[in-house]
């Protein structure tokens, strides 16, 4: 006899419906179409492999959610009451424990209220190499209902809650958190240490909390001010909305004595303030930070998402939502943000719609990764004539080649087959490409009798040099942030000193001075401030093309070979890669350098 | 091991010498660079013409260096230069015996260099990719940036360039592929990294 099977391991969802509209019913029971706000998001989830859900609310919202539950046949789900958001975290903490659950899977935390595309939930919990993340948005604009976060090198390491203020935000956490098996047992005891503290906040809690309001009406007033009664209902959540208050900026008093916020506004702060209380989800999330758990970032790209609170907000949403067209986001979105100036514009205009059609017919990444190889491949034996046919011939398929190798990545994140071994064949290809095409040129050389072989040797040499300082300063820069000890929750603030006040005016040459107030040593002010020139630069939108062109990635090399190759000779080639390379590692080491010193 | 630490690519002989410099009082960085100091005065006065004792001089004095570095801690401001002066002095190093060689040598170099590539390459990948470093057998057998360094010096010696550097690519290319490829088909039960790192090198 066989032994049973065993268990796998199955995906639970827990999912809040805390949030109030003005009327005092759950926000997440308002009319969407034909169904309401909750059942659609538990529809999507049913899709999404989620195999058990358990929905929390409080005794007034209990029989509205249970009727729809009843409704809702989708995946097994079962309903807690509980009163307050200490009780949610019990109850989190109590299913993140997974008492009785013979397999653990990966937990997801969900507001109940949250308006989506199926897309942007599958990228989070769709994808294998997120095991722990967030569903976040990128960028200084904040959003209405969600608190912020910040991350470093795609990690969470700093978040906001209506308790706890995050310093030096990078974007906003969008109520969706899903965590890796492994990870369970921390959200347990995180959320077991949170409930205490919520149920009687401290008072630097309650300090913060207020401190929130006077941010988020700042933001309204700015609003008001700027735009009069008829500014757009914009995405400003108050910490750095529409428009821009940096938590950090000193604000003038007379600005909030000022304006008088009509009715409208008013409504939209207090449904801020409760629905911000009520927020479950954002305390976990600092739990876990605090807990120094590695969370990963899924970004919603350019998807609609939203918490509509109210009839209002819910009629405006359904009216936003219609006009994405999802197909075409997630085809824009397959391709990566940071690619260089020659694939941006020459490669990816048309190679995403390989890429679709590679979908559409069932192509893999992997494959499609391997074909790209054996391009280029090809590409080598054709330099490797010598002739000037060869070297034609071998620039055109190398640009084939490469056009495949971006069309791999933008299949991946089209279609999601993200896999392990698919992230290393593409890295490893593309290296070996680049370098069989060294060796191609070389040999072409060589037969028209001129050696260039240490020329080949150390245009090899400068790119894996350049390679090389790029892993090691990411593998430095990680070590440094996983070394940092988050300060414990029942602290509010996550900056070194405690913030200061909303309204207090920010003191007079704080950049030059260290923490603790006194002068920073000359050396490391002159590097500062050459730093804060360098990242200026980095900020004016042509000086960002012209940066990533003088850094020399793989677009702009391949080109540069093919070129040069096509019209002069490997010779040329090796000249060209050894001066623009040397060129961009120097610059590149310069920067590193004054970062490294400046800290 | 820390992840610039695997980076190194240390052979058995760095590691040995790396448990003499443990109580140098200086950066690694530093040590290494100090290692690399004699070969590139030499490189830019005589170039290929410098004789092979010189040539050897110098680039025992860098194995030395950059294996006393090995004992230091990285945990200084410019740890992250380490492993890129290391390829530095590696690949310059290997480039420049064969260079005074003359004839095909460099071609050998070449061979030799992507083997080296691959290997360090793989090393990377394979910990973003996975967590996981190759086993420590593969160390030993691919010699360490500083083994390479003494079996091309061994092989220009002996008048065995470019024929010995062939060799030992082929030998090491199909050793370390199959590794790799037993690697990727074995495990079926691979561990991930802490967090994934959508790859945003400057010079992908």
């Amino acid at each position: 006899m066989s032994p049973p099977p065993a268990p796998q391991p199955q995906t639970t969802a827990i999912v809040l419906v805390a949030a109030a509209t003005d009327e005092g019913t759950a926000a997440a029971l308002l009319r969407w179409e034909e169904t309401t706000i909750l059942r659609r998001l538990l529809d999507q989830l049913a899709t999404l492999a989620i195999a058990r859900v358990h929905v929390l609310t409080r005794p007034g919202f209990a029989d509205a959610v249970d009727a729809e539950l009843a409704a809702f046949t989708g995946v097994p789900a079962e309903l807690h009451v509980t009163a307050d958001v200490a009780a949610d975290l019990r109850e989190i903490a109590d299913v993140a424990a997974h008492r009785g659950d013979t397999a653990p899977g990966t937990l997801v935390i969900v507001n109940g209220d949250v308006v989506t595309h199926r897309e942007a939930l599958a990228g989070l919990l769709a994808d294998p190499r997120v095991t722990t993340g967030v569903l976040s948005t990128g960028g200084r604009t904040g959003r209405p209902f969600t608190f912020r976060i910040r991350s470093r090198r795609g990690r969470v390491v700093g978040a906001g809650s209506p308790y706890h203020y995050c310093h030096h935000t990078t974007g906003g956490f969008l109520g969706v958190l899903k965590i890796a098996p492994s990870e369970r047992r921390l959200v347990a005891t995180a959320c077991e240490e949170l409930a205490p503290l919520v149920a009687d906040p401290p008072a630097s809690w309650l300090e913060e909390l207020e401190h929130k309001e006077i941010r988020w009406r700042l933001s309204l007033a700015r609003t008001q001010l700027l735009e009069g009664d008829d500014a757009p209902r914009g995405p400003h959540d108050g910490e750095a909305g529409l428009p821009r208050v940096d938590p950090s900026e000193s604000i003038d008093v007379a600005v909030l004595d000022a304006v008088e916020l009509p009715e409208e506004r008013l409504a939209e702060l207090r449904r801020r303030l409760a629905a911000g209380r009520e927020d479950a989800s954002a305390l976990v999330l600092v739990g876990m930070v605090r807990a120094g758990a590695p969370i990963g970032n899924s970004y919603l790209r350019e998807l609609f998402w939203a918490r509509p609170l109210s009839e209002a907000d819910v009629a405006h949403a359904r009216e936003e939502i219609l006009l994405y067209d999802e197909d075409k986001v997630l085809l824009d979105s397959a391709v990566k943000g940071t690619d260089g100036f020659f694939t941006t514009f020459f490669v990816s205009p048309y190679s995403r719609y390989i890429a679709r059609w590679a979908a559409r017919h069932g192509l893999t990444p992997n494959q499609v990764t391997t074909f790209s190889l054996f391009l280029g491949i090809l590409s080598a034996a054709a330099f490797a004539t010598g002739e000037r046919w060869g070297l034609i011939a071998g620039a055109v398929l190398l640009q084939l080649a490469f056009t495949f190798d971006c069309v791999d990545g933008q299949l991946a994140r089209y279609t999601r087959q993200f896999s392990k071994l698919g992230a290393w064949l593409d890295s490893v290809f593309d290296r070996a490409k680049e370098y069989v095409v060294f060796a191609g040129l070389a040999i072409g050389a060589s037969r028209t009798g001129d050696p260039v072989w240490v020329l080949a040797g150390c245009a090899l040499m400068l790119q894996t040099i350049r390679h090389t300082f790029d892993f090691s300063f990411a593998a430095a820069a990680h070590q440094t942030i996983s070394a940092t000890q988050p300060p414990p929750v029942a602290q509010s603030w996550d900056s070194l000193s405690k913030p200061p006040h909303p309204l207090a005016p920010r003191p007079a040459g704080a950049a030059t001075r260290a923490p603790d107030g006194e002068p920073l040593p000359l050396a490391r002010r002159a590097a500062a401030g050459a730093l804060a020139t360098w990242r200026a630069l980095d900020r004016l939108g042509p000086t960002i093309w012209l940066k990533r062109i003088v850094a020399f990635p793989i677009g702009e090399r391949f080109a540069a070979i093919s070129i040069t190759a096509a019209i002069w000779s490997a010779h040329t080639t090796f000249v060209v890669l050894l001066a623009w390379g040397g060129f961009a590692g120097l610059y590149a080491l310069a920067g590193r350098l004054l970062r490294s010193i400046a800290r | 091991m820390s992840a610039l630490a695997t980076y190194r690519d240390d052979g058995p002989l760095a590691a040995l010498l790396g448990r003499l410099g443990a109580a140098i009082p200086l950066w690694p960085a530093a040590l290494v660079t100090i290692g690399l100091l004699p070969a590139a005065v030499v490189v830019a006065l005589e170039g290929d013409g410098a004789s092979e004792g010189l040539a050897a001089a110098c680039a025992a004095w860098l194995v030395v260096l950059g294996g006393l570095s090995r004992g230091r801690p990285l945990d200084d401001p410019l740890r992250w230069m380490v492993p890129s002066l290391l390829r530095l002095g590696e690949y310059g190093t290997i480039i420049w015996l064969c260079a005074i060689a003359g004839g095909a040598a460099p071609a050998g170099a070449f061979a030799l260099l992507a083997v080296a590539a691959f290997r360090q390459y793989d090393l990377v990948y394979r910990l973003r990719t996975r967590g996981a470093t190759p086993p420590p057998w593969t160390a030993a057998v691919s010699l360490g940036w500083e083994g390479r360094i003494v079996l091309t010096w061994i092989l220009l010696a002996a008048d065995l360039l470019p024929g010995g550097l062939y060799v030992a690519a082929g030998i090491l290319a199909v050793v370390l592929a199959g590794e790799s490829i037993h690697s990727w088909t074995s495990s079926l039960r691979v561990d991930a990294p802490a967090v994934y790192e959508d790859e945003e090198d400057e010079a992908a």
